[in-house]
């Protein structure tokens, strides 16, 4: 589904990836975990289509085709959805307004059919019903003075509504009490299907004991160092990033 | 020519004048290149332009002015309390009566041949508990129109109004209002300004709060492209006592325009425990729109309270990339977030399907379709 190779991006002129190489195929989660500053958040943003993001070397290839060339919408509507590490508040755009606008923005850019109310409000319904949330927040502005809990419930509540292919999850956990993190996890799973992946960006292994990764990935210095089962997240919690960093030394000599 | 218009539209003496309008100096020169003939009162427009204005929701509350003046054949104040009175004098007084309720006064702005101007006056009595005046503002495309409308609004102890005024013009139409109205006392006004288009739009609202507990909230968002060009210059004075005024307006300027806006707010000596708030955030959507916002507080008073702030950026980038990432395409997104921006200055009109008509006008109108000039 998706193939990442030795992709190098800049940011304000600085490289931040250096030959980051990777490989998601369908019904794979796919965990990333690594230092601050090793990359992380500049994956997903380089994936969805933020400007300011130089790619001066390498590829993504998704479905077959260029990621890169297309534009953010063009990305959505393909099936691409990042969930945001920050959610942008956005006073005075209302928050049904706003999702219905965006699911019928990909489904004409899809030739499908735009929903009408009635359509689209079942099937918002339904979606709060899964995730256990309250239907005020469609009355709401988007993230606007929406505790950091909401707001990334919020974004998981995009992913189930929109039903992407691809999900990129940038440290949805941080920030998160016990029972937002608990209803983060319980929405990704609820959602794992042969068809759709996840790439799941974390400091902390605590949200993969809910959410069980097929493959663990460290990234750090902007690539991608070591992979793993599930049980490398564990190690990592016990032995910490620079155990990573001493086995690459060793490795090297 | 240029000093002859300037001479005729501005008030006070020469440097007073020099520097209201220092920054539509060049719009003025460019109009007064212009020969203008007097314009027809009775001139005929098509529908199009009568279908801007005949809402069905106020007929029957309805007074239209063709060229500044009143067409009796396209006016019915049947189903309001309100009365108009046009004596020779060329003095239109409308007075709104205890149950005036909502009357939409239309100006009506036909272009003829050549240039034509005209010149209107217009005095409104509130006497009302609660009215509503929707002040509209309409012109065809065509040769220069040049209106010039003189308003007196004079709100009666505990009168409340709500003046929603809506201005939808044009790039060939030019309109200078001249608002001046007092507010005696527990008098409430509550205005909302649409200032969309035109040649060049300029608003001057000054507004004396004579009677202690009179409040003023003024409303206004201006939204403008191509070569369109708005100045608004606020004055509103404070001569009395536990008086208060909130003012919020909102700008955006695309391509091309210029807007100018002053907040100038005075605490007269004496006018102990005013409570004065100005905010005007202003967006820019091209690098070669112009946008300049001066808010201007005189206190002369002790006990009083005041707040402003302005501002002049650009679009939310932030705001942009969320939306597109969510697969709102990029025109879709932008016209989203200025629509929300500018919703905070018209969330105040009480009448739904009137807030609902503005805020279509205002998104309709940005941004401007791709390769526009």
């Amino acid at each position: 589904m998706l193939k990442i190779e030795n992709l190098h991006v800049r940011v304000a002129g600085k490289e931040i990836l250096k030959g980051l190489s990777l490989q998601v195929n369908a019904g794979e989660v796919h965990a990333i975990m690594g230092p601050n500053g090793a990359g992380k958040s500049t994956l997903g943003n380089v994936l969805a289509g933020r400007d300011g993001y130089e790619v001066s070397q390498g590829s993504v290839t998704y479905d077959g085709r260029n990621l890169l060339e297309l534009e953010p919408e063009a990305r959505a509507a393909a099936g691409v959805f990042l969930a945001f590490q920050y959610p942008v508040e956005i006073p005075g755009v209302n928050n049904t307004y706003f999702l219905r606008a965006a699911l019928n923005a990909q489904r004409k850019a899809r030739g499908e059919g735009e929903l009408d109310t009635m359509q689209f409000l079942k099937r918002v319904r339904e979606k709060l019903a899964v995730l256990h949330l309250k239907d005020e927040l469609l009355h709401r502005a988007v993230n606007a003075g929406f505790s950091g809990g909401e707001k990334k419930r919020n974004e998981i509540f995009q992913l189930a509504l929109l039903e992407p292919k691809l999900a990129i999850l940038d440290e949805t956990d941080s920030g998160l009490d016990i029972d937002a993190l608990k209803m983060v996890a319980e929405g990704v799973n609820s959602m794992r299907d042969p068809g759709r992946a996840f790439i799941v960006v974390t400091h902390y292994q605590r949200l993969l004991d809910y959410i069980v990764p097929d493959v663990v990935h460290v990234l750090a210095d902007g690539r991608i160092v070591e992979s793993g089962d599930a049980s490398l997240a564990h190690k990592l919690e016990e032995h910490g990033y620079a155990w990573i960093a001493e086995r690459r030394v060793a490795g090297a000599a | 020519m240029a000093t002859a218009l300037l001479d005729e539209l501005g008030c006070g003496d020469a440097v007073q004048r020099a520097e209201s309008w220092r920054y539509s100096r060049n719009a003025i020169r460019a109009l007064s290149q212009l020969d203008f003939a007097p314009a027809a009162g009775d001139a005929v427009f098509d529908a199009p332009l009568r279908e801007q204005f005949e809402w069905p929701q106020t007929r029957g509350r309805r007074l239209v002015f063709v060229n500044g003046r009143l067409a009796p054949a396209l006016s019915d104040l049947v189903d309001a309390d309100a009365s108009v009175a046009t004596p020779t004098t060329g003095v239109c007084t409308l007075r709104l009566g205890p149950t005036a309720g909502l009357v939409h006064l239309v100006h009506v702005a036909v272009p003829g041949a050549t240039a034509t101007r005209w010149q209107a006056r217009l005095e409104v009595e509130v006497a009302a508990p609660r009215a509503c005046l929707v002040e509209h503002q309409v012109g065809a495309s065509g040769a220069d129109v040049l209106g010039v409308l003189d308003i007196g609004l004079a709100l009666a102890p505990q009168a409340r109004l709500e003046w929603v005024s809506l201005a939808d013009l044009p790039a060939t139409t030019s309109l200078v209002r001249r608002a001046t109205v007092s507010l005696a006392r527990q008098a409430q006004l509550r205005s909302t300004h649409a200032v969309f288009g035109g040649r060049l739009q300029r608003l001057e609202l000054g507004v004396a709060i004579r009677g202690e507990q009179a409040r003023l909230e003024s409303r206004g968002v201006f939204v403008l492209r191509g070569r369109e060009h708005a100045d608004i210059q606020l004055d509103i004075s404070h001569a009395a006592r536990d008086s208060a005024c909130d003012i919020l307006w909102r700008g955006v300027a695309d391509q091309r325009a210029r807007a100018i806006f002053h907040g100038g707010i005075t605490v007269e000596p004496g006018a102990d425990g005013s409570d004065a708030g100005l905010s005007n955030k202003n967006v820019l959507l091209s690098p070669h729109a112009e946008i300049d916002t001066k808010p201007a507080l005189v206190i002369h008073a002790d006990e009083v309270k005041a707040a402003h702030g302005a501002t002049v950026g650009q679009i939310d980038e932030r705001a942009l990339f969320y939306l597109r990432s969510r697969g709102i395409a990029l025109a879709a997104a932008r016209r989203m977030l200025v629509a929300a921006f500018c919703a905070e200055a018209l969330a105040g009109i009480d009448d739904a399907a009137l807030r609902e008509r503005i805020e279509a006008l205002a998104a309709a109108r940005l941004p401007a379709p791709e390769g526009a000039p």
